[in-house]
């Protein structure tokens, strides 16, 4: 069996990884790609967390694991909404970079 | 043209910061459970002594419907 610690690495190497893209790429599909990512690390976290309280505790429950199937399912309608978005700046503004969009800006 | 340097550099700190966290932190001893989907099921929909979470996947189930409704009408063509 993998211990904890191991899951929590791989679950910080990949929210850094996802924080990178966020931060520096400037193409908003590849963000929307970064902030997946970075969910992604959570749901790994929520599974890890839960399967090593099932182990000390001796209880049977996966609370985790339904937590992270609702996240899961969150994050498709964020994509679905965020996809929506980025079509319909790309078809006012004819781009989709992130730091020529400035009409949110006040 | 923008450097990559300082936000790698960030990043890198980040993920050593976190990992130096976690290995400071004495996690008691015990190994991962295997976890089985009946275990997800009924965690899920709950037993006969459990509620469970059933009315927050009817939840998410309208909350995704939403989503797909508003994707469509951001993504459908506008008329001249």
């Amino acid at each position: 069996m993998i211990p904890i610690e191991y899951w929590l690495v791989f679950s910080s190497l990949l929210f850094a990884i996802g924080a990178y893209g966020v931060m520096s790429k400037k193409n908003a599909i590849v963000v929307l790609m970064s902030i997946e990512i970075m969910l992604n690390a959570a749901n790994i976290n929520f599974v890890a967390f839960s399967s090593y309280h099932t182990t000390l505790h001796g209880v049977a429950e996966a609370s985790g694991q339904v937590f992270a199937l609702f996240s899961i399912a969150i994050a498709a309608a964020e994509v679905a909404v965020g996809l929506g978005i980025i079509l319909a700046v790309y078809r006012r503004y004819q781009t989709i970079d992130v730091d020529k969009i400035n009409i949110l800006r006040w | 043209m923008r450097t990559a340097v300082p936000r790698i550099l960030a990043i890198i700190v980040l993920a050593i910061l976190f990992i130096v966290t976690i290995y400071q932190v004495d996690w008691p001893n015990g190994a991962m459970d295997d976890t089985t989907n009946e275990d997800v099921g009924q965690t899920l929909f709950g037993t006969s002594n459990d509620v469970g979470y059933g009315l927050i996947v009817l939840l998410i189930g309208l909350l995704l419907l939403v989503a797909l409704l508003g994707g469509v009408f951001l993504a459908k063509e506008e008329k001249e």
